[in-house]
Order: C-alpha cells, then sequence, then structure tokens
C-alpha cells in the first residue's frame, strides 16, 4: 500500500473519527507487512515487526508522529529472516518471532536490543520429519495453560487432505510453550472441517483457554467466500470446526478479516478487514 | 388458659390496628411520607397529596445510536443463542478431537465499524490528450476519472467523477501504481498485494468491469513507468527488491524481458520509478529498508532466498540505473543523504523536457524537485511544502508538461492538488479536487495487516 503507519483510536471511535495520534515517517523505521502488532501493559509497549529490514521495534506506549522506536532488535547474531509477525509473553518476559522463511520460532527476550541472539528457537520446519506443517506467521502465547500456538502452512503430501484455495496457512499447532529445537506439537488442529485456510493474526484468551482466528481465505481472491473468526479451545484436536464463529457476510458487514484483538474488559473483538480497510467491533461474552 | 391464650392474641391485634391507624392520620395531611418539602414540591407542580403513587415526572431516555454499543436482543427460541448458552456454561475450554462438535454461527453486526466512507488518492496521471485527470484512490479500491479542470468549490462538499472503475471484477485492489497510455488512454493499474497483477482498461471503461488485459507481477508491486519508443513496461517491487522490466502488451503469464535486482543493486525498498529515455536512465526511489539476498537466484526472488540477520536500514535515496540495466547491476549514482530532505519518497516523475525529477515525499508532507544530473547529498532545486500548499502525505506525483502543470494525489486530506509546474515554497494550489468534505479527516487505513487493543489507554491500535 502507499503509506505505511500506525493510527492510534479511541476505542469508541466509529466511522469516520479522526485517529488520536499516528505514528509514521522515516524515524519510525516502519514498513508495510505488519501482520501483527502488540501491546504491552506492563511495560506501556508497542511491538512490531520491520519485515524488509529484518527487524523487531518496541515504541513506547504514547508513541506519536515520527517518533523512533525505543528498541530495535536486528544484526547477524538475531537470525531475524522476514519476520512478518510476533507475540509477547509479559507473564515470562518474551517476544516470540515466528519466521515462515526459516521454518522456525526464534524467542528473545521482551527487552532485547540491538544484535543480540535468541533465547530458544523452535524448530517446526517439515524438513525435521515430525509434522507436514511449517510455521505461517499467526503466534499466540497461552502463559496461563503454558502453551504456545502458531499458525502452519502444510508442506505437499498426496496423504493428507489440501484445501480448495491450496496450501498455505491452514493448519493450528499447539506446542509447549518452552518447546524449542525440533520439538513436535502437543496437537494439530486441521482438516476440512475446520474451514480453515490462509489465517492471518490469531490471538489467545488465556482465562478460556480459546484461541481466537481471523480468516481471509483466499489473499488472491478480492472477495472471497468463507472468511470469518473462529474459536477453537487449545485442548483441542484434529478436523474439529470452531466452536463458535462470525462468518463474514452482508449482514454484519465483515468482509475479509485480517486482524484480530481480544478485549477482555468489554468483552469485545476487534477485528481488522483489509477488504473494507476497516476496523470492527463485535461483542463476543462467549469467550470472556 | 386457651381462653388467656385468646384474649392476648385480641388486644395484640387490636394494638397493631391502633398503630396503623395512627399512622396513617399523620401521613394523609402531609402528603406524602417523604414530608412537608416534598409535599410542597408537589402542590407547586399542581399536584396533591393523595397517599398513592402519582406521576411526577418524563424525561426521556437517552437515545440509542443505531451502531453504538449495546447487547442484541435475541429471542429465547433463539438455537444459535441457545447453544451459545449451553457452550457459556462450561467453565474453561475443554478437550474434543474429531469431528463430531457442530459450529455455533453467530449471527450478530459489527457494535462499532472504523472506516473512512471517501476516496484516498495514491497514485495520480494526465491524460492531456484527453483533458481528464486520474486518480487512484486506495480506499475504497475505484480509479477515478476527473476532468482536467475540475475544482472543487471551498462550500462544495465533493467533486463527482466523471467515471468510476469499481468492483471485485476489475481486480483493483490496493491499487498503488498508475499510468495512462499517451496514445489512447488506457489505463494501467498496479494491485500491490496478493492479487498481484496489472490490469489495463480501456479509456472508456466504468463500473464493475473486467480488465481489457491483465498480466501477473509479484506481491508489492508499485510503481510504474513505460518507455514508449520501446514499449517497455518498468515496475518496482518493494521485496524482494526488484525492477522488473516487461513488454508494455504483457498478458497473462507472461515473464519479464529482464530483472534488475541484486544485493549490488541498492535497490532497499523501492517505491516510484520514472524513465528518462532522452537520457537512456531509471530513477527509483527507496525507503532504505533492506536485506541481503543469497547468491545464485538472480531472476524473481524470494522470502526464504535472504540471508538472516542481514537487514539494515539505509537512508532513502533515489538511485539512478542505465535504462537497459539488468541483473545485480550497480548505480550509476545515489541521490542520498540528509540535505535531499527525503523521507519515505514515493512515487516519483522525471520532466524529461526540463530535466527535473520530482518526489512526491510522503513523510515530510513536500514535493520534492531534483536535476536528473545530481548525485549524493544534494539539497532538491525546489520545495513544496507549507499549510498552504495542502499537501499532505503525498504519495503521487504528475508533471503534466503539455499544461506546465503539477499534480499532486495527497492521501492525507482527501484531495489532489494542482499547482504550476515550477511552483515552489508555502503556495496555494491553482485548483483542488476534493472527494470529502473541507475538514473531514482521511484516515489512511490500508491494508489493516492487523490490530491490538492498549488495555491502558483504551484504544486500538491500527498499522497498515
Amino acid at each position: 500500500m502507499a503509506h505505511a503507519q500506525i493510527a492510534i483510536f479511541a476505542r469508541l471511535a466509529k466511522g469516520g473519527d479522526a485517529p488520536q495520534r499516528v505514528i509514521f515517517g522515516q524515524a519510525t523505521k516502519l514498513n508495510r507487512n505488519m501482520h501483527a502488532i502488540r501491546y504491552g501493559r506492563t511495560r506501556d509497549e508497542i511491538y512490531v515487526t520491520n519485515q524488509f529490514a529484518q527487524a523487531i521495534l518496541t515504541f513506547r506506549g504514547g508513541a506519536n508522529g515520527q517518533e523512533p522506536p525505543l528498541r530495535i532488535i536486528q544484526g547477524p547474531k538475531t537470525l531475524l529472516n522476514n519476520p512478518g509477525t510476533l507475540e509477547i509473553d509479559e507473564v515470562n518476559n518474551e517476544i516470540l518471532v515466528p519466521q515462515p522463511a526459516s521454518e522456525n520460532v526464534l524467542v528473545f527476550p521482551l527487552t532485547a536490543n540491538g544484535d543480540v541472539p535468541p533465547l530458544r528457537i523452535l524448530r517446526a520446519g517439515h524438513k525435521n520429519g515430525w509434522t507436514p506443517a511449517r510455521p505461517a506467521g499467526g503466534i499466540a502465547v497461552d502463559p496461563v495453560h503454558n502453551v504456545l500456538v502458531i499458525v502452519g502452512t502444510v508442506v505437499a503430501n498426496d496423504n493428507v487432505w489440501h484445501t480448495p484455495h491450496g496450501d498455505n496457512r491452514e493448519s493450528l499447532l499447539i506446542f509447549d510453550r518452552l518447546a524449542q529445537g525440533d520439538a513436535k506439537p502437543l496437537r494439530v488442529i486441521r482438516g476440512p472441517n475446520t474451514g480453515m485456510h490462509t489465517i492471518r493474526q490469531i490471538e489467545i484468551q488465556p482465562k478460556g483457554g480459546w484461541i481466537v482466528i481471523s480468516q481471509m481465505t483466499a489473499g488472491e481472491i478480492a472477495e472471497p467466500e468463507g472468511t470469518f473468526v473462529g474459536v477453537w479451545s487449545i485442548h483441542d484436536q484434529g478436523d474439529l470446526p470452531p466452536r463458535w464463529k462470525i462468518e463474514g457476510k452482508p449482514g454484519n458487514g465483515m468482509k475479509k478479516p485480517h486482524g484480530i484483538a481480544l478485549d477482555p474488559k468489554h468483552k469485545e473483538v476487534v477485528v481488522a478487514d483489509m477488504r473494507l480497510n476497516a476496523i470492527l467491533t463485535f461483542y463476543f461474552p462467549e469467550i470472556f | 388458659m386457651k381462653q388467656a391464650n385468646r384474649l392476648q392474641r385480641k388486644f395484640a391485634a387490636a394494638a397493631l390496628i391502633s398503630v396503623l391507624a395512627a399512622t396513617a392520620l399523620w401521613v394523609l395531611p402531609a402528603g406524602t411520607a417523604e414530608g412537608p418539602e416534598f409535599a410542597t414540591a408537589t402542590d407547586a407542580r399542581g399536584r396533591r397529596g393523595t397517599g398513592y403513587p402519582q406521576l411526577v415526572s418524563v424525561e426521556p431516555l437517552p437515545e440509542m445510536e443505531a451502531d453504538g454499543e449495546m447487547c442484541q436482543w435475541v429471542p429465547a427460541s433463539s438455537q444459535t443463542r441457545l447453544a451459545a448458552l449451553l457452550q457459556e456454561q462450561r467453565p474453561a475450554a475443554s478437550a474434543s478431537s474429531g469431528s463430531a462438535r457442530t459450529s455455533v454461527t453467530l449471527e450478530r453486526p459489527a457494535l462499532r465499524v472504523i472506516r473512512d466512507p471517501f476516496p484516498t488518492y495514491s497514485a495520480v496521471a494526465v491524460d492531456a490528450r484527453n483533458n481528464e485527470i486520474v486518480l487512484q484512490d486506495e480506499n475504497l479500491f475505484q480509479i477515478m476519472v476527473y476532468d482536467r479542470m475540475a475544482n472543487t468549490p471551498p462550500t462544495a462538499s465533493l467533486t463527482e467523477p466523471k467515471r468510476v472503475i469499481r468492483g471485485p471484477a476489475t481486480q483493483v485492489e490496493f491499487n498503488c501504481g498508475l499510468y495512462i497510455d499517451p496514445k489512447n488512454g488506457d489505463i494501467y493499474s498496479v494491485s500491490n498485494d496478493a492479487l498481484r497483477t496489472v490490469a489495463v482498461f480501456s479509456r472508456n471503461a466504468r463500473g464493475n468491469v473486467r480488465p481489457d488485459r491483465q498480466f501477473s507481477v509479484p506481491i508489492r508491486s508499485y510503481g510504474i513507468a513505460v518507455a514508449e519508443a520501446s514499449e517497455e513496461l518498468f515496475l518496482t517491487v518493494q521485496a524482494p527488491p526488484m525492477v522488473l522490466v516487461h513488454h508494455k502488451y504483457a498478458q497473462g503469464k507472461d515473464k519479464p524481458l529482464r530483472v534488475l535486482t541484486g544485493n549490488k543493486t541498492g535497490l532497499a525498498d523501492p517505491h516510484g520509478i520514472g524513465l528518462d529515455t532522452t537520457n537512456g536512465l531509471i530513477f527509483v526511489s527507496n525507503y532504505g529498508n533492506v536485506a541481503e539476498y543469497k547468491d545464485g537466484r538472480e531472476l524473481l526472488r524470494r522470502d526464504e532466498d535472504t540471508v538472516p540477520g542481514s537487514g539494515k536500514f539505509e537512508p532513502p535515496s533515489i538511485a539512478v540505473y542505465p535504462l537497459k540495466a539488468s541483473g545485480n547491476a550497480p548505480p550509476l549514482r545515489t541521490v542520498q543523504g540528509p540535505n535531499t530532505q527525503l523521507n519515505w519518497p514515493s512515487h516519483l516523475y522525471v520532466d524529461e523536457k526540463h530535466g527535473e525529477v520530482y518526489v512526491a515525499n510522503d513523510g515530510d508532507d513536500s514535493i520534492l524537485v531534483f536535476r536528473v544530473t545530481d548525485s549524493g547529498n544534494v539539497a532538491p532545486t525546489r520545495v513544496l511544502k507549507g499549510p498552504k500548499t495542502q499537501v499532505q502525505n503525498p504519495a503521487g506525483v504528475f508533471v503534466d508538461t503539455v499544461n506546465d502543470e503539477l499534480v499532486v494525489a495527497n492521501m492525507g486530506n482527501h484531495r489532489a492538488t494542482v499547482y504550476h509546474r515550477t511552483a515552489q515554497g508555502d503556495t496555494a494550489p491553482i485548483r483542488t479536487i476534493r472527494a470529502a468534505a473541507d475538514g473531514l479527516p482521511a484516515l489512511q487505513i490500508v491494508n489493516p495487516g492487523s490490530v491490538a487493543y492498549d488495555t491502558k489507554r483504551d484504544e486500538l491500535l491500527v498499522p497498515n
């Protein structure tokens, strides 16, 4: 797109309400492809990636305008490779970065800065033989149940089910939170009943152990069918449909959900819709 | 004994009745049990105390906004709601496996929607032959064609376009790049994201029409320029950074004629592209985000080809290459450094006639003008910037050498602004095409890739 930014809106903003503030410009080192963003209340910080410059950027929670990041993780020791998403774990003070290009998940200290090596690496690649899937972007941590959930893409194999759109970000892989090396997932949610294909951002509601996903279905189709916001349990396994879902349809205005955020206080799920260039908020008491 | 008890109960009942009667005698003259103050108040409003509840006043409930925050009423008989309630009774998620489980589809509208309902201009071109200005709207995914002399009066809400190309059939989405064929007015639209296409429409196309022609390009394609004499079409790709050269009339899966890519090229998140065919040069604007790529794959590199940990932030730049450059060719020269004032340089336009390069400087709300011969840490020849210019987050720029005008597509304020070609400083536009009422904010939400909730400030963080 023609303009990168982080726009910050009041939660109750609607229609064409202006953002409270906007972070943008050369000094911010922002770029397109921020396919995840996290806010950490403990340190009052904002976390995003710069995929093309292989960097993790941390901003002040109240950052505004052309304000540079507080910290930048970047350099040869980091092994960062096209990071487009991330997750933070405020309980254990960690940043987790899935890397489709390297088929791994890197874990850094939450306060890491500069050219620092990862604390641990989860090599989730298909080449290791434990699973037909590899990390594909979406990631969420549940520090209460100590699990790590990543979105996976199946590697071509005639013996497994394939989605009608071709395999792309169609699985949820559930690991022990501290898994590293060539660890196998504890559980995999995948199959035709899941309806999953081209999942983007995911988040976990630890209170109930709910995994909430945004599914855009097919990026190469302007307005694809089968888009939804769906909820699975961290205990689910196999070819299961979501417990609950809100489908993209004219009745609710949602077309192509790309990002998702949970607001437990108000029992709301916030959706970033890439076809509408809009933010939609749904009341979703079932998971809070 | 029994008689004594009976007398005792009668006495107690009589005493209770006496107390109640005395209370009633005190309350009735006072008007109400609240006392004389309230009685006075009710008398003043023309009412008398009756000892019974009365209508004191009528206060309307606060008006509910149609899309405000409220619970949706669902009939108790709704199976969906019932199932949801049954699910809700579980204290937490429990394990399931297999495929027997049914899914609960929740039928509910969004409580709130943040969306700019008006166009956001991301690129511009002038069809001087047909006297039209063509604008890319990256918010509503449409191509808008205006009369070249259109000028929105200050009191008008907006100016209506002559034609609009819009709808899912058009393959127009995240439309950043724009080129108008000077011979026939054909419109070339570059989609920047997952549609991965350049869509070509005839000049008079309108509505939800299929492109007359389209060809595949990599995701993150951005700028477009055409060398008409050689019928070569140039495209920038942000990452992996490349310049692709296609035949102008490419279609379908046609492969590029040549590719400029590699660690020596200096390409770093390239955006705009312009050609100086007189001197045989390509000009490319770079944001500066870059990583190294492994050797051995010189055509259409992929994300997987990057060297882990090699990423860096270079200063923004304008890199200059020979028109026929390909492979891992280094730039002939580069405009780069603090004097250049480059700040997220977006589209650029090369004015061959006057030997100048115009840059839409998104991050600095300015238009920078350099000489085509500039190199190194040079200051621009001219800078168009200031509150009178109405330049705000400019993404697109075009020089109309026929009419000696400069046209700017501003992402930040729903406007395309037109100036004399040599305008500089804080100069007001001579015409403005406004797509929304004056003062309405342009949200610039484009391809929102994710979202987060700031629990401290009660805010939503929305990155593009």
